[in-house]
């Protein structure tokens, strides 16, 4: 059997972008992942060994939607070799499993954990200026990672199959979601800082009583770090200030 | 028209719920982007904006990991933007109290996109299981089709949750409003600066970073006296 | 003692412990008790992988990790310890490797396994190898992520087929 044409790696890597449509508890993306590989399957194999490897493809399977197409890529060229009857050093269906988990790992980290507050807090800040392309702003800087590694982690796991889960080991991912966290943290601090600021500007309050605002944030931290939910520290932090005000507790009043 | 924006409304409920977990995701699904494709459909990009400045923050920390399900803050600021756009142009009433009210009204509703988001990957067990059965029948392109039955599904999830919001909203904010507005009067700026904040703080609260309280102290004041003194 | 979690998850190290459990516990070890893993060098070095490196990462049979800690390597260490199943943890637990608490995170679905929660799914086993735990004085809860509550794994039982998760 010949090698994929470039045609169906395109439709298989669009596909993708549908991964987690029919995801449930049972499989998680499982028929997702099926239903991705499914154009290049019917290319290199037939009838009942279709049938068999298809079966297979719609088992469990989880990871991070944004590294899948990493491990599609070097999945279809693993299937190339075992459709052209090649040995092969691990089985397609154990490279998914011992893939799975660690990219789902490091991606939560890199994409949810990191990158996500980091250029949210971007856009928090274009937003606060009035700036209406701050959405555009938000999606372009997100996107720029999650899609670099969506077309590359692609075409590096058809160029490398087995060999692509190096990648991981060799760059340290890991640890570059801890950088890139650490950037969020900072950043979120300085928007914290531009929030307030601007507030005590608007109302004309003396701004060194901005300092303040730091032990309530880390009040509020600790909270949710105890396990507080959001949504019981935003009412509470509005009845707070609701009844202040109510009160005639005017922060310019006191001063 | 109310109907009309519900239903504009319902229509960025749909494209960008969807994209939160069964399509894309390409972030569409963040408040600081559906609040404002929201309220510019209905007329007031302003409004939208505010509100995803306000709603963005607040569930940030909540990751979409593994089987994991945050509440729906896609939902929340869609129809936040809707009821303080559509009703308060029925209502005669603007400004950031009124928006304020709509989205305390709309907040504790996002916790019923959990139940529905849950509801649709529970639904989709049996479409799971008949695309199981239709692999074993040999029927291939059946269990593809069953596959993209499955964001059926989700986009329901997803506008049961705006329906739920907007319900609640259309029905609660008329009320509330001749009793919160003129409380919200004095306290509005002030909650506007909290909703973001108490975000931030969940999320340094939470982030998997070493000594992030004290990174966060750092790089603030820092920030702060920049501003102040330069 | 240096445990300050015990969970049970099918997918073992993944984004719920690094991204929620880790930070919540300030766990500065994971130790992952799986035969299967250990045996698989591959499989071994990948999970390895996906642990940043200021965490260190124990990956051994029941037997060897039972050794570790009996040893009091780990003493100074805050360590979140990870099983795949309910066998595993008990045996564990025969071996000597004390535990208070154990968390139920993800256990999968499979032939003859009934659904306890969206992520739950346990067999006749799984509910007898629970109930020894229990009988030794195991507190055992249903807990996905931190920001979820902690459920008695017993009131999640079915009494019929189906209900709402």
């Amino acid at each position: 059997m010949m090698n994929l044409s470039p045609l169906i790696r395109l439709r298989v890597w669009l596909r993708l972008f549908l991964l987690q449509g029919s995801w449930n508890f049972e499989r998680l993306q499982g028929l997702g992942f099926f239903f991705a590989l499914y154009p290049a399957l019917q290319k290199l194999y037939r009838d009942e060994q279709l049938q068999q490897v298809c079966r297979e493809h719609a088992g469990y399977f989880n990871t991070h939607p944004f590294l899948a197409p990493s491990v599609a890529g070097a999945v279809l060229e693993m299937e190339q070799r075992r459709s052209r009857n090649e040995e092969q050093a691990v089985n397609i269906q154990d490279f998914k499993e011992m893939v799975a988990a660690p990219y789902a790992a490091v991606g939560d980290a890199m994409f949810w954990g990191g990158l996500r507050p980091l250029t949210a807090g971007i856009a928090i800040l274009f937003a606060v200026k009035g700036i209406i392309l701050a959405p555009l702003i938000f999606l372009l800087l997100f996107n720029l990672l999650p899609f670099w590694f969506r077309i590359f982690g692609f075409i590096y796991g058809y160029r490398n199959g087995i060999r692509s889960l190096e990648f991981l080991q060799q760059h340290r991912l890991p640890d570059w979601a801890i950088r890139i966290k650490e950037t969020a943290v900072v950043l979120l601090g300085g928007v914290s800082a531009f929030l307030v600021f601007q507030q005590l500007q608007a109302e004309q309050i003396p701004k060194g009583l901005g300092f303040l605002a730091i032990p309530l944030v880390l009040i509020l931290a600790l909270c949710a770090r105890r396990g507080i939910s959001t949504l019981l520290l935003v009412l509470l932090t509005t009845a707070i200030i609701i009844c202040l005000s109510l009160f005639g507790f005017e922060p310019t009043a006191w001063l | 028209m109310l109907v009309v924006d519900l239903i504009l409304g319902a229509l960025v409920a749909l494209v960008c719920g969807l994209d939160r977990v069964a399509v894309l995701q390409i972030m569409i699904s963040r408040p600081i982007v559906a609040a404002p494709l929201a309220g510019w459909l209905l007329g007031d990009i302003e409004v939208g904006l505010q509100v995803g400045l306000m709603i963005e923050l607040l569930w940030l920390a909540r990751l979409p990991v593994g089987a994991a399900v945050p509440p729906d803050d896609t939902q929340v600021a869609i129809a936040g933007t809707v009821l303080s756009v559509a009703l308060g142009k029925l209502l005669g009433l603007e400004g950031i109290e009124f928006i304020l009210l709509c989205l305390l009204v709309a907040i504790p509703f996002g916790k019923f996109g959990q139940f529905f988001d849950r509801f649709a990957r529970t639904r989709n067990r049996r479409t799971m299981e008949r695309a199981e059965a239709a692999l074993e029948a040999g029927n291939l392109s059946a269990a593809e089709l069953y596959h993209l039955s499955g964001i059926a599904k989700f986009s329901m999830a997803a506008l049961g949750t705006y329906a739920v919001i907007v319900g609640g909203g259309v029905l609660l904010v008329p009320l509330l409003a001749p009793v919160l507005l003129s409380g919200l009067e004095h306290s509005a700026e002030w909650i506007r600066l909290a909703l973001p904040v108490v975000g931030i703080a969940v999320v340094i609260g939470t982030i998997n970073v070493n000594r992030s309280l004290t990174l966060f102290s750092a790089s603030f004041g820092m920030a702060f006296l920049l501003m102040w003194l330069v | 003692m240096s445990i300050v979690l015990t969970r049970i998850d099918t997918r073992l190290i993944h984004g719920q412990v690094l991204e929620a459990w880790v930070p919540y516990t300030h766990a500065d070890c994971i130790v992952v008790a799986n035969a299967a893993v250990k045996a698989n060098p591959l499989k071994k070095l990948m999970m390895e992988a996906s642990v940043p490196s200021r965490v260190l990462v124990e990956i051994g049979t029941i037997e060897e990790i039972a050794e570790v800690f009996a040893s009091g390597a780990l003493q100074q260490r805050k360590v979140l310890l990870l099983f795949a199943t309910t066998e595993d943890a008990l045996a564990a637990y025969r071996h000597g490797l004390l535990f208070s608490e154990l968390n139920l995170g993800n256990l999968h679905a499979g032939a003859g396994k009934q659904r306890l929660s969206c992520t739950l799914f346990l067999g006749s086993e799984d509910i007898g190898n629970l109930q020894s735990l229990e009988e030794a004085g195991v507190k055992i809860s249903a807990r996905c992520i931190p920001a979820d509550s902690a459920r008695p794994w017993r009131k999640l039982i079915p009494h019929k087929k189906g209900g709402a998760c």
